[in-house]
């Protein structure tokens, strides 16, 4: 398709006025000013631009109008400049590379559907105008000598069709290989991210400026609401920190070891994640629905999930424990898109799960006391401690302590996750363009099931990313969510091992 | 429970490493474990240190090769420094006055060509720098030593090595210049 794109583009342009080829030749120069890549990938990029113009010449968008919309002068020199940023991790992220395996990756994947499918031209283009506004995501993962590092790396960024297994580890090790990867399927766009890189709020902000940056291409035109970063700002230095570095210290650190909880049952399929699916709830009743038991969306989904887990597991003793992430922005205000996220894990013995306003009771109490800004401090404090105590330690020798140390404890210590990104805002006059979003956490090695939580609109979607095929999971979640009067559809992937 | 499939079907099988790995873990351990055992048990000269080498020379570059940094030059510097390892305990264990002679070309092949490689693709191998600077130098300490060592017979390998490190260290420093400083300082960060 790349191939013979230029050549009904030259017939394109040939049938273009005079003046109007004058001014063709005009953007493609400021094109190849804006654009000092590789030979290879600046042809590609300028075929982008050419297809992007054929289409809108398809549309019967104007030609002036079309020239607007994918003004160069948008790339902002991104592609221009030599890659000569380096970001250190931050403190959450300096783990993740540390022990990760082959096919084993801690990583997330974010969507959003639109009401109509999505224009593959237009979504290529939007992405290279939105790279630019996220320098940390421009970036490959590199190893130095005490710590790895994210270094910058330009080329073209690429949003290629889905083909494949969702949330699979992506390939990091070869020169400028990306950490995140955009892929589009019918009417979703997805964005799938190693954790090194950022957690759901930076993510979730990504996809949001691509989302509309995408939408704007289509000539879908939305005022500033306060909710959405504008792609053409320069970036801040504040958008890029290590905010865990800016959290007071507390008095003591808290403790990261736990024991290990009760898993549920199921073998661990051989590809992992076997399956993902999405719970689309209405957020309103979800919500009146917490409002009985006085919880808050999360624990009253915190409370359904104990449930579940109960009866996903043939043990009758032990713990059930939950991870709950924790936004620490909403503590410490930063702009980040960083990791700036804490956890509190959430834990029950299996034998005192029996009612539901029960299960949700000890949730409340345990995520107020769990998820307070004291406990929070103290776990960053370790944080800090734990880091700077490791700065000088070649990474040689800090990897294989930390595989055995993750070996050992790792996701045992829990039997699943929930985070829950909340309520995803929009401009109004894009907002209307979207249906809905999802959010899926990565295969982990132990857990079965992991869950994720997204509102957008009046469409609250749980995720589950399944480790297993063994269906008493996400069954008894639907019976539950059934049981209490909610109108749930499922959707989501094929079973990927039968 | 029904569920609307809202995802392609997936019509590549992906080559899983961590397969490969599971299937290939016992065959290793099995040498790994037979072999010193089979050794001690018949005597002899300590052949089985040279097939521990050798098997996680072989783990580590085929079976499980890096996730982070995974490029020519790296692998070629890794692949140097296992061959050198092999080397000097054949040199220990079995054959003697061999290593003397056959690391220093190993070391200056390497040299060469990494070197090609990351002079060939400046831009894009600008990023690998590190571990071809880690075979400049230690080939430099390297051909001190052993010129020190043997600067009464010395061969003409531990010399050739000798000039290419140094040769490449100070084309490394005129071409690159600061960008060298600034790789060696964000390789080094402990922030």
């Amino acid at each position: 398709m790349k191939e013979k794109a230029p050549d009904r583009f030259a017939a394109y342009a040939e049938s273009l006025p005079a003046d109007k080829q004058q001014q063709l030749a005009a953007f493609f120069d400021a094109l190849a000013a804006q654009c000092r890549l590789p030979k290879k990938e600046a042809a590609a990029m300028r075929a982008d631009f050419e297809d992007a113009l054929l289409y809108y010449h398809e549309q019967g968008v104007p030609f002036d109008e079309a020239l607007c919309r994918i003004d160069t002068a948008k790339l902002g020199g991104f592609y221009a400049h030599p890659p000569v940023l380096w970001f250190a991790l931050d403190n959450a992220a300096k783990v993740y590379p540390l022990y990760m395996k082959h096919g084993s990756m801690a990583g997330f994947r974010l969507s959003v559907y639109l009401k109509k499918p999505v224009v593959p031209v237009l979504l290529q283009l939007a992405l290279a105008f939105t790279v630019k506004r996220f320098p940390s995501f421009a970036t490959t993962l590199k190893k130095g000598f005490f710590w790895h590092y994210l270094d910058t790396a330009k080329h073209r960024f690429c949003a290629a069709p889905e083909n494949d297994y969702p949330c699979q580890p992506l390939k990091v090790a070869g020169s400028g290989s990306l950490t995140f990867r955009v892929v589009y399927y019918q009417n979703r766009i997805s964005i799938e991210f190693f954790h090194v890189l950022t957690d759901g709020v930076g993510g979730m902000t990504f996809l949001k400026v691509l989302t509309a940056e995408y939408l704007r291409l289509l000539g879908v035109d939305a005022p500033d609401e306060g909710c959405l970063w504008n792609v053409n700002t320069p970036p801040a230095v504040r958008e890029v920190e290590n905010a865990f570095a800016t959290v007071p210290s507390g008095e003591n650190g808290g403790g990261f070891m736990e024991k290990a909880a009760v898993q549920l049952n199921g073998r661990v399929a051989d590809r992992t994640p076997c399956r993902l699916l999405h719970f689309r709830l209405s957020a309103t009743e979800i919500k009146v629905a917490a409002k009985r038991y006085d919880a808050t969306v999360t624990e009253y989904l915190l409370g359904l999930m104990f449930l579940a887990n109960k009866t996903a597991t043939d043990e009758l003793t032990g713990d059930t424990s939950i991870q709950v992430p924790v936004d620490m922005r909403r503590l410490f205000p930063t702009p980040t898109v960083r990791n700036f996220s804490m956890y509190c894990g959430i834990r029950v013995p299996l034998e005192s799960i029996t009612t539901l306003p029960a299960a949700v009771e000890e949730a409340k109490r345990q995520m107020a006391q769990k998820a307070s800004k004291e406990v929070l401090q103290e776990m960053v404090t370790s944080t800090k401690k734990l880091v700077g105590s490791l700065k000088f330690i070649p990474l040689a020798i800090k990897t294989p302590v930390a595989k055995i140390v993750c070996g050992l404890l790792g996701d045992k210590t829990c039997s699943n996750v929930l985070s829950n990104l909340g309520v995803v805002k929009m401009p109004a006059a894009f907002a209307e363009h979207i249906d809905s979003m999802d959010f899926s956490l990565g295969a982990v090695e132990h857990n079965r099931a992991e869950c994720a939580v997204v509102t957008f609109g009046d469409i609250l979607t749980f995720s589950v990313t399944k480790m297993t095929v063994d269906p008493t999971f996400e069954e008894t979640m639907y019976r539950l969510f059934v049981d209490e009067g909610l109108t749930v559809r499922v959707e989501g992937s094929p079973l990927y091992e039968s | 429970m029904k569920v609307e499939i809202t995802y392609p079907p997936v019509s590549k099988r992906r080559f899983q490493q961590r397969k490969l790995q599971k299937i290939l873990k016992w065959p290793f351990w099995l040498a790994a474990y037979a072999c010193p055992i089979i050794n001690l048990c018949i005597g002899g000269e300590a052949w089985s240190v040279l097939v521990l080498a050798g098997l996680y020379t072989l783990w580590t570059m085929a079976v499980s090769p890096d996730l982070v940094e995974y490029n020519r030059i790296s692998q070629t510097v890794k692949l140097t420094v296992r061959a050198c390892i092999v080397l000097g305990l054949l040199d220990v264990l079995l054959v003697s006055g061999l290593a003397y002679r056959v690391i220093p070309i190993v070391c200056f092949g390497a040299l060469v060509m990494s070197g090609v490689m990351f002079f060939t693709d400046m831009e894009r191998q600008k990023q690998n720098m590190l571990p071809l600077l880690w075979l400049i130098l230690f080939t430099m300490i390297g051909a001190a030593v052993g010129l020190s060592l043997w600067h009464k017979d010395v061969h003409w390998a531990l010399i050739v090595m000798a000039a290419v490190s140094v040769a490449l260290f100070i084309i490394c420093i005129i071409t690159l210049g600061g960008e060298l400083l600034r790789e060696i300082k964000r390789r080094f960060h402990t922030r």
